[in-house]
């Protein structure tokens, strides 16, 4: 901008009512203008009105033509979220800079649909409602704002690295329901858990949960029970009472083989993508390892059911006990289908390969297992030897104790520290009288009476790490030693059966597994996919869904005829620097993570009951409170947004902008703020309930407000049919503010009118000093309070508001000033018509070099004159920052403003 | 002083007539003929008449409610302090309850020849005063209200005994005066400005000769008539203070061994202490440092507490029975077992609503009642 436009240009500070107008004004006369508003959206205090006195317009019908006129003048440069940094120069020749603060959206993409805002954790309380409603961290201000742009209220930076995040397989928002369950939004939690993870309430309890390991405040102290968290958010929601989405239907056919957590998740996803999904399952239940491997006590069944039952609700046909490759060949089944998944788990045993293995007694661990969670009789002997050290042993072993066994013991090659099952679960062994055997493994079973009864076991050592990477157990000769046994678990690990694939083509890997690509999911044929245990061996519930979710995506793609790419995924998780850690362990107090209990250890062993008892609410906020994101205030980072904005316009990396412009004249319209009446302790407010400020009643009765434009009391949300404002509070007060605040007399009368609009009948006293109705039509407008809306006026200021204990209700007390009497009145609601104060001033004269009078509105030295000229040639000011004004003087001083600064443009002075 | 200077010297011409201050008075809340607003509003009308000859003129209890909300900041309790002087002129007072007893005594300590032994209580126990300290405790009228309030029971020299107890654990020897007088509050308020006149000069030239740098109080009125009042008519050229204050003083600086004291407690803001000067924090730093003691706030504490209803024991009727009733029903609400206050007037009103029941039997307002030091003298002591 050079010097010749810049004396053209003007500068209009703030986008209420009054700078619209000077600004609208203007750029009519073919000015340049700059309109610098703080907030994302111009409107001012007018766009929190519901209507406005004397006529009872609706505020924001009159407001919003103006807005988008201002926002689309070809002749106004609107800067809304930003702030003026700095003003230099002299009238004619002023130098501006003005700071736009990233909203970290591209504003030229947004759409303003929404999306982002859905999914968003963080919930604040919302400024245009005056924290009477709620909003996300990312927000617009109010549905009519304009710009109709998001932004990202963004504060400080999050405190963490959010490993947890990039650790978790299905990369779930750990951070997002976490600070959900701290704000205690359970519901909320769930549904951002379920949006990655179909089976929150089954992960929620199996988890191997590698987010904690990653987790960064366990670098501080203890790291986040996240995985008891996510159960916490299951158990507070029916899943059985959860809404269905409605989907619009596409005409494709996908089939999923394997109902496991990977076929599950890859059927939810496709279904909630339109597609009609059937999943052919070999067993009669469905649920694949959670159902069949997964015992009761760790994972109870009816919770696994509700999950998959809310899947098929999305319309997934589950055909169990049909096993394809035996029942139906895979080749009848992809000629019915548009695509496949298979997803069939790691079933197969593995044998032990030594004598005496065949006898009566001998069991496969995960046929043990799978019997006894389909409810089939299996029985146990008095002793009992679990061979192996993976979960699958500890849960055979833990099972068996349940079943009867009197002696119960695992018996495993290698030494505790390589023991592949997780330290948690071997702890839970041990605390029920399980003994483990280290560095032994058997030899031999010998049989007795048709059956087995003995076996040979030979110690081990340890030698030089083998292919797997631990030490390799050596035999110690003539270490062998015999012990009696009833029955013998050999829970060596699985593997999957694949020979139905390999009939149809599907390349298979050496140790028989199915080989993909591990970024799609896709097989080396067209339209089939695999993942989960078929693939990679026996691994674990959350890489199942995660392999599930990421063929799903491609299989969605594919259908589409789109082709298949790469979904972007996390990075590696990260960890807290040296330095990091010190800083927050100076920040954050250290706190323990708060642990479940378990069923006591004597009753649970006698029966499945489920072992963990979860959080109680009291412990879940505990815990969720300690997370190191939500330490912070405003958006935590969490990239939920960004997955879900399809105009691709969320922007982290946005920086602030900085500007600087010319102008020739000022303009200052930054409006009102609201005094805090907090110190009048008199009046019960934050304190009382059903005690608001007027501004909050706007709020209450305004369509577009929290209540969606019913009136109804915070206390109870009961309808108030006896209403008391009282007048001047702040206002005309020595100890606050002395002057009128000019409008509080007529929009209290305003407000007991809409009061009766919404009920008929409401009765309103309002308690007032003098009664200052003078404007236009504004007399009129009392009487017509008065004699058609139940309005009675009382000259009285209360000196204090009590409550009811009973009922919430205010009782005010005053002074009937023509009895003398002193008197309280039972209300059901208060409205305290707050003094008003300039809002900002004090920065901006100082930026400015004008001058303000005492009480902060901008000092107008000849105000007959040049009413709306400040102390500084080419600085003018209009509405509330001059002086204490409605809505029409603040529109007339607005043009008289406006064209003040035409004249000063045009070489008058 | 005439009407027209009180209104001036007050602010009194500031008032928008707006009645916040009634509908904040404890007395006009239960008296309809009570109105603080109708005397200003007289005063400004010139009808000096209807303040003069006014019998509500003395109920007002000078408890600072109605001037620490006035939006026009106008000093009520002062202006009604001055229209006394003008009432007292044309020969009228309040009634005095117990006879006058308490009027006359402070009459009595105004005549100078007089020789007083008030100082009988000390000898009893071994506790350390010093004739040459530099710290004084002032007693005031304690003696004499000790027999004349004997039967509700109140007992004033408990509270003297136990703040001479709590200055020497705290290493003080204080000169216990055996010449002071009233401090003169009591006739100030009520008018009596020769009387009032008489006394000040007379216990600032007994503290002067003393040459003490220290005056302590356990009474929070003639802590304030000394910090106040006493400047606008003598010279003092000595330090003032509350016990609770240097209680709070001695916490922060070198922390005080308190031993525990199981109970829980509620504390009355006594209006002297309180709403006329502001200190509302050191006593309840001092119960808060005390092991064992729980601190339940009643619904109106600090600046909004109640006054305990009577003031200068005049206007002491059914009004002000009323108030002490409300504010002891508010006390037992919190679940207290006992009522804290720092000052021995309060504690004697409450001891005379909770005797003095009427013929009917009202609400149950019974609460073990005791002084701020009383308490600390218990948890410093063994
Ligand atoms: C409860 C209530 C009810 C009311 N009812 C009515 C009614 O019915 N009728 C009526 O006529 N009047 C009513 N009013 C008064 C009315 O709201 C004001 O007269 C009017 O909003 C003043 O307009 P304005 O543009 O001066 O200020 P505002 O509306 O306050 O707008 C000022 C704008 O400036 C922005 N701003 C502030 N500081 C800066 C800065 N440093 N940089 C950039 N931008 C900044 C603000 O974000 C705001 O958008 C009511 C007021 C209240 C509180
Ligand atoms: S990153 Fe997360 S917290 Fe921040 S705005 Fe987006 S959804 Fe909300
Ligand atoms: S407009 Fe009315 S309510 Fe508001 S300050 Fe003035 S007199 Fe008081
Ligand atoms: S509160 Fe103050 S302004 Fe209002 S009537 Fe009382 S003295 Fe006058
Ligand atoms: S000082 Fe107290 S008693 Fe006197 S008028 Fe004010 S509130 Fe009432």
């Amino acid at each position: 901008m050079n010097g010749q436009n810049g004396h053209k240009s003007v500068l209009v500070i703030g986008g209420g009512i009054a700078g619209i107008q000077a600004s609208l004004d203007l750029a009519n006369m073919g000015f340049k203008v700059y309109l610098v508003e703080k907030s994302p959206s111009i409107g001012g205090r007018m766009a929190q009105l519901d209507k406005t006195f004397p006529t009872n317009d609706c505020a924001m019908c009159i407001l919003a033509p103006r807005m988008i006129e201002a926002n689309s003048h070809s002749n106004i440069d609107l800067y809304t979220y930003s702030e003026v940094e700095d003003v230099s120069g002299e009238v004619s020749d002023f130098k501006v800079k003005i700071k736009r603060n990233s909203p970290f959206v591209d504003w030229s993409k947004c759409t303003g649909c929404g999306l982002c805002e859905e999914g968003c954790p963080v919930i604040l309380p919302k400024e245009f409602d005056q924290g009477l409603g709620k909003r996300k961290a990312i927000f617009i201000p109010f549905p009519q704002a304009v710009p109709k742009k998001y932004t990202v209220d963004k504060r400080e930076e999050r405190p963490c690295k959010a490993a947890c995040m990039d650790a978790c397989p299905a990369h779930t928002n750990v951070l997002g329901y976490i600070k959900l369950i701290a704000e205690g939004e359970f519901q909320e939690a769930y549904k951002l858990i379920r949006d990655t993870n179909p089976l929150p309430a089954s992960v929620g309890r199996v988890c191997y949960a590698p987010c904690e390991e990653a987790c960064n405040r366990g670098q501080i102290d203890e790291p986040m029970a996240i995985r008891d968290l996510k159960r916490f958010a299951a158990d507070q929601v029916n899943i059985e009472e959860l809404e269905v989405p409605t989907v619009t239907k596409t005409d494709k056919k996908v089939a999923i083989v394997g109902s496991g957590p990977a076929g599950l998740a890859a059927a939810n996803d496709l279904a909630l993508k339109g597609h009609d999904v059937t999943i052919f399952e070999a067993l009669p239940e469905s649920g694949g390892m959670l159902r069949v491997g997964i015992p009761e006590y760790r994972l109870p069944k009816e919770i696994l059911r509700k999950e998959i039952g809310y899947i098929q609700k999305l319309g997934v046909e589950i055909r169990t006990g049909v096993q394809v490759g035996k029942d139906i060949a895979l080749e009848e089944i992809r000629g019915n289908y548009d695509a496949l998944f298979i997803a069939a788990g790691a079933h197969g045993g593995m044998r032990l390969r030594m004598e005496g293995e065949e006898l009566p007694g001998v069991i496969e661990g995960i046929r043990f297992l799978r019997a006894v969670n389909l409810g089939e009789k299996v029985e146990v002997g008095k002793k009992t030897a679990v061979i192996g050290g993976g979960n699958t042993a500890v849960d055979c072993a833990r099972t068996a104790k349940r079943l009867g066994a009197e002696e119960v013991k695992i018996v495993y090659r290698r030494s505790r520290s390589e023991m592949p099952a997780s330290a948690e679960e071997t702890a839970a062994v041990e605390e029920e009288g399980i003994p483990i055997e280290f560095l032994t493994t058997p030899t031999r079973f010998f049989p007795g009476n048709g059956k087995l009864a003995r076996m040979e076991c030979v110690k081990m050592k340890l030698g030089e790490p083998d292919a797997s990477g631990r030490p390799r157990p050596i035999p110690i000769e003539g270490s062998e030693f015999t012990t009696s046994v009833d029955t013998v678990i050999a829970a060596l690990g699985q593997a999957p059966e694949t020979e139905f694939v390999k009939e149809f083509g599907v390349s298979l890997s050496k140790r028989g597994m199915i080989e993909i690509d591990p970024e799609t999911g896709a097989t080396n044929i067209e339209g089939v996919f695999a993942g989960g245990d078929v693939v990679t061996g026996p691994a674990f519930v959350i890489d199942a869904i995660a392999a599930g979710k990421r063929a799903a995506h491609s299989i969605d793609r594919h259908l589409k005829g789109e082709p298949i790419e790469v979904k972007e995924e996390g990075k590696e998780p990260e960890k807290l620097s040296e330095e990091e850690v010190e800083d927050r362990k100076k920040r954050f107090p250290s706190q323990k993570r708060v642990r479940l209990r378990d069923e006591p250890i004597g009753e649970r062993i006698k029966d499945f009951r489920e072992v963990s008892l979860g959080y109680t609410v009291e412990e879940a906020i505990e815990e969720a409170s300690r997370c190191l994101a939500g330490q912070i205030e405003g958006c935590i980072e969490c990239h939920e947004c960004a997955k879900r904005c399809e105009a691709n316009a969320i922007a982290y990396t946005m920086q602030d902008e900085h500007i600087e412009i010319d102008v020739g004249a000022i303009i200052l319209a930054t409006g009102l703020d609201l005094y805090d009446v907090s110190p009048l302790t008199e009046y019960g407010y934050g304190k009382i309930k059903n005690v608001v400020t007027a501004i909050e009643f706007e709020r209450l009765t305004a369509a577009s407000g929290p209540t969606f434009g019913e009136l109804k009391r915070p206390s109870d949300g009961k309808i108030p049919h006896a209403i008391a404002f009282i007048q001047c509070v702040g206002s005309r007060d020595f100890k606050h503010k002395a002057y009128c605040s000019s409008v509080c007399c007529m929009h209290a009368t305003k407000e007991a009118i809409l009061a009766y609009e919404h009920h008929p009948g409401t009765k309103s006293t309002i308690f007032y000093m003098d009664l200052r109705a003078v404007g236009k039509r504004f007399q009129e407008y009392v009487t017509r309070a008065k004699e058609e809306y139940n309005v009675t006026y009382i000259r009285s200021r209360p000196g204090r508001v009590a409550v009811n204990p009973e009922n919430q209700n205010p009782i005010v007390w005053y002074e009937d000033t023509t009895t003398t009497e002193t008197k309280n009145m039972e209300v059901d609601l208060v409205v305290l018509c707050q003094a008003m104060t300039p809002r900002g001033s004090k920065e901006l004269a100082e930026m400015l070099g004008i001058e303000l009078n005492e009480y902060g509105f901008v000092e107008v030295p000849d105000k007959l004159s040049h009413p709306v000229d400040s102390t500084r040639p080419g600085i003018f000011a209009c509405g509330y920052v001059h002086s204490p004004r409605d809505i029409p003087d603040s529109v007339t001083q607005g043009s008289g403003a406006a064209a003040r600064a035409a004249e000063v443009i045009a070489g008058g002075s | 002083m005439n009407l027209e200077d009180i209104i001036q010297e007050t602010k009194t011409y500031y008032c928008l007539e707006c009645g916040k201050c009634s509908s904040l008075c404890p007395i006009s809340r239960y008296d309809p003929q009570y109105s603080p607003r109708v005397m200003v509003e007289n005063a400004l009308l010139g009808l000096e008449d209807e303040i003069v000859y006014n019998k509500k003129l003395f109920s007002c209890l000078t408890c600072y409610t109605c001037q620490l909300k006035c939006p026009s900041d106008v000093d009520y309790p002062l202006f009604i302090q001055k229209a006394r002087v003008l009432a007292t002129a044309a020969g009228q007072h309040g009634d005095y309850a117990h006879s006058g007893t308490l009027q006359s005594i402070a009459m009595l300590m105004a005549r100078s020849p007089l020789k007083q032994n008030r100082l009988e209580w000390l000898k009893k126990d071994g506790y350390r005063t010093s004739e040459k300290s530099d710290v004084m405790l002032f007693i005031g009228c304690s003696p004499y209200f000790e027999p004349v309030f004997e039967d509700i029971p109140m007992r004033t020299l408990n509270i003297a005994e136990a703040s001479l107890k709590v200055l020497n654990s705290l290493g003080i020897e204080p000169l216990v005066h055996p010449d002071e007088r009233c401090c003169g509050h009591d006739a100030l308020w009520m008018g009596d400005v020769e009387t009032f006149k008489k006394l000040a000069e007379h216990n600032a030239t007994v503290i002067k000769e003393s040459g003490v740098k220290k005056v302590i109080f356990f009474c929070p009125e003639c802590y304030r008539t000394f910090k106040l009042d006493y400047p606008n008519y003598v010279k003092l050229d000595c330090e003032v203070m509350h016990i609770s204050e240097l209680l709070a003083q001695r916490l922060e600086t070198e922390g005080l061994r308190f031993n525990e004291v199981k109970r829980k407690v509620t504390y009355q803001d006594p209006c002297r202490l309180g709403r006329h000067l502001g200190i509302y924090d050191a006593p309840r730093k001092v119960l808060q440092a005390i092991p064992g003691i729980e601190l339940v706030e009643m619904e109106h504490n600090r600046e909004e507490s109640i006054c305990c209803g009577t003031s200068c024991f005049t206007n002491c009727d059914s009004y002000s029975k009323q108030i002490r009733v409300e504010r002891l029903l508010e006390a037992k609400a919190t679940g207290a077992e006992t009522l804290i206050t720092s000052c021995p007037k309060c504690q004697t009103h409450f001891r005379c609503a909770m005797v003095n029941k009427g013929e009917e039997k009202g609400p149950d307002i019974e609460i073990e009642l005791m002084d701020l030091v009383n308490l600390v003298a218990t948890s410093l002591g063994g």
